[in-house]
């Protein structure tokens, strides 16, 4: 994995770093991926992955409101909101 | 009389021979908990509640389970209107509006929520060394790590400042502070414990449970715990047993699993000497030991460090900085609010992971990481199977080792990885696990654990009680007493 590998990943993650901090992650990122390619090791041929250990699949219900409307609640942990919304710097010029 | 280092059973008696008043046991909790300030086990204290409870317990009596019973709750828990930061500076300040399921749970059966507990950021990490506020302190030594991610439960339980405490385990987080603290902790099968509410880090891992100085507290914590939450679409839908009954009942003839290809030369001498002891006095109890082969299980910790990033990078992409959570100071436009929110709101691990998850998920990657690792999981699962077909409990160290000095894992990563090496492969099968102590080496303790199969989580426990109603390995305090 090469530096701009990782910032094509860190963009994915919407995360950025210095360019000191870059040297140590692409290192550290190298050797984690070095560390799980041991996994090349197994014969997994015809083997159905496993995605949660209980393998059931999620259960419907039905379409009814269940919860109450609890806005002022929630919107007091935004950042930054008026009244009715919660508010992000203008997207549509 | 001091409450410090009594079990939940005890504090129930106390209180309901009104030996002391449920107020008075809260404020000696306090007492307890400034007087341990150094372990920094503590994030949000919830004081003011918590005498108002005690208060009113003490004022109309009650019958519930847990009546009074005053339970640290680790801080990736949700508590409605009380400060939940998940050891991260990206919720520093948030104050959810609800609470989890499984918080509902301890408090209808009259826990009092004391406070919240110091952990690694986002659960990620073996030493609570990554959390924002700083690093926990095990109460066994200076500068030695609780282990981690629930250390400081782990520590807030060691030191006898509670009885019990909640945690959550993904790839050890509870038995391995567990171990490295000398008290016990149980990772229930995935599923039991509802996760509505629990802050998520890998959903198909993640798993609440009980950690207290004994098997017998851990059973009546987890009675109170489990329950089927149609919030939670994981949740099972299973008969939740009274896990305390088959406690006392006899091991004779009970077949314990131990893991060919857990390889325990490598571990010191005297780590391997603590695990023998176990090992005959379990003989002693009337329990035979069947080697079983778990032939992929040396790619768990591999598996591991790509499913739980995989699942974190997708899990954490809520954290935005626009409906909650701290947001970056005047962002220029909507991308660098995202970037700089994530940027400055999450530690060096946290994103390391995120890294590695979005790296095994992206195109190109996905087959040969992702999709492999979900392949090997199943092996992993079935290996487990197969060796439950011959033996009712699997048992290993918990630990390579005992608690280390904070500090001493170096940089590499992959160093603390491997911390979680026994503990891993119950989470990627999905099985319940526990962790009891079974010796002090050098003046730390050291605990085994106890795999079971699917739903047998009273099955462990009755293993693991039988064990501490024969030894005392549990009862051990860090100022060298036994309480």
């Amino acid at each position: 994995m090469d530096k701009k590998t990782v910032r094509t990943i860190a963009h994915l993650s919407r995360l950025s770093f210095d360019e000191k901090n870059e040297e140590k992650i692409t290192n550290d990122l190298n050797n984690i991926i070095k560390f799980v390619d041991q996994l090349n090791d197994a014969e997994t041929s015809n083997i159905e992955p496993l995605t949660s250990p209980l393998e059931k699949t999620a259960r419907t219900r039905p379409d009814k409101v269940t919860a109450e409307n609890r806005k002022e609640a929630f919107i007091k942990n935004a950042p930054s909101s008026n009244e009715d919304y919660i508010l992000v710097p203008r997207v549509v010029e | 009389m001091s409450i410090q280092f009594k079990t939940i059973k005890e504090l129930k008696n106390m209180l309901q021979k009104k030996e002391i008043s449920n107020k008075e046991m809260v404020e000696d909790t306090f007492t307890l908990i400034e007087s341990n300030k150094h372990l920094n086990a503590f994030v949000t204290l919830n004081k003011e509640e918590s005498l108002k409870k005690a208060e009113n317990f003490d004022n109309n009596p009650s019958n519930l389970a847990l009546s009074g019973i005053p339970i640290a709750q680790k801080d990736l828990f949700c508590t409605k209107d009380l400060r939940t930061t998940c050891g991260s500076n990206m919720l520093s300040s948030f104050i959810p509006p609800y609470s989890a399921t499984v918080i509902e749970n301890l408090e209808s059966a009259g826990c009092i929520s004391i406070g919240k507990t110091n952990m690694d950021e986002f659960a990620m990490g073996s030493s609570n060394e990554t959390s924002f506020f700083g690093n926990v302190e095990n109460p066994w030594g200076e500068g030695l790590v609780p282990g981690g991610s629930s250390g400081g439960s782990a520590s807030a339980v060691a030191a006898g400042i509670v009885a019990g405490a909640t945690g959550t385990d993904t790839g050890g987080s509870i038995r391995q502070p567990a171990s490295l603290c000398g008290i016990t902790g149980l990772k229930p099968t995935y599923g039991r414990i509802s996760r509505w509410g629990m802050i998520a880090f890998a959903s198909s891992l993640d798993q609440a449970g009980p950690m207290a100085r004994t098997a017998e507290d851990c059973a009546l914590m987890l009675n109170e715990m489990c329950s089927h939450d149609p919030k939670d679409t994981t949740s099972l839908d299973e008969n939740v047993p009274d896990f305390t009954q088959n406690l006392n009942s006899s091991i004779k003839g009970m077949k314990i699993g131990l893991v060919k290809e857990f390889d325990l030369s490598k571990l010191d001498n005297d780590v391997v000497k603590v695990f023998e002891e176990s090992k005959r006095h379990y003989e002693s109890l009337g329990a035979e030991f069947i080697e079983i082969s778990l032939p992929n299980i040396s790619l768990s910790v591999p598996t591991y460090y790509v499913v739980a990033p995989a699942e974190c990078s997708s899990n954490l992409s809520r954290f935005d900085g626009v409906k909650f959570g701290r947001r970056c100071e005047n962002p220029k436009d909507l991308e660098d609010l995202y970037v700089r929110s994530r940027s400055e709101g999450f530690g060096d691990e946290v994103k390391r992971r995120i890294l590695i998850g979005s790296y095994v998920l992206s195109a190109g990657f996905y087959d040969a990481y992702y999709k492999k690792a979900q392949q090997v999981r199943r092996l992993i699962k079935n290996d487990f199977v197969s060796a439950f077909e011959k033996v009712d409990v699997i048992m290993s160290p918990t630990t390579r080792g005992t608690a280390f000095k904070a500090g001493s894992m170096g940089s590499d990563p992959i160093q603390m990885y491997l911390e979680d090496l026994f503990t891993i492969p119950a989470n990627l099968a999905g099985l319940p696990a526990m962790s009891v102590p079974n010796g002090i080496v050098d003046n730390k303790p050291l605990g085994m654990q106890l795999i079971g199969n699917f739903l047998e989580e009273s099955k462990i426990l009755q293993v693991a009680h039988s064990f501490q109603s024969s030894t005392d390995w549990h009862l051990k305090t860090p100022n060298g007493d036994i309480s």
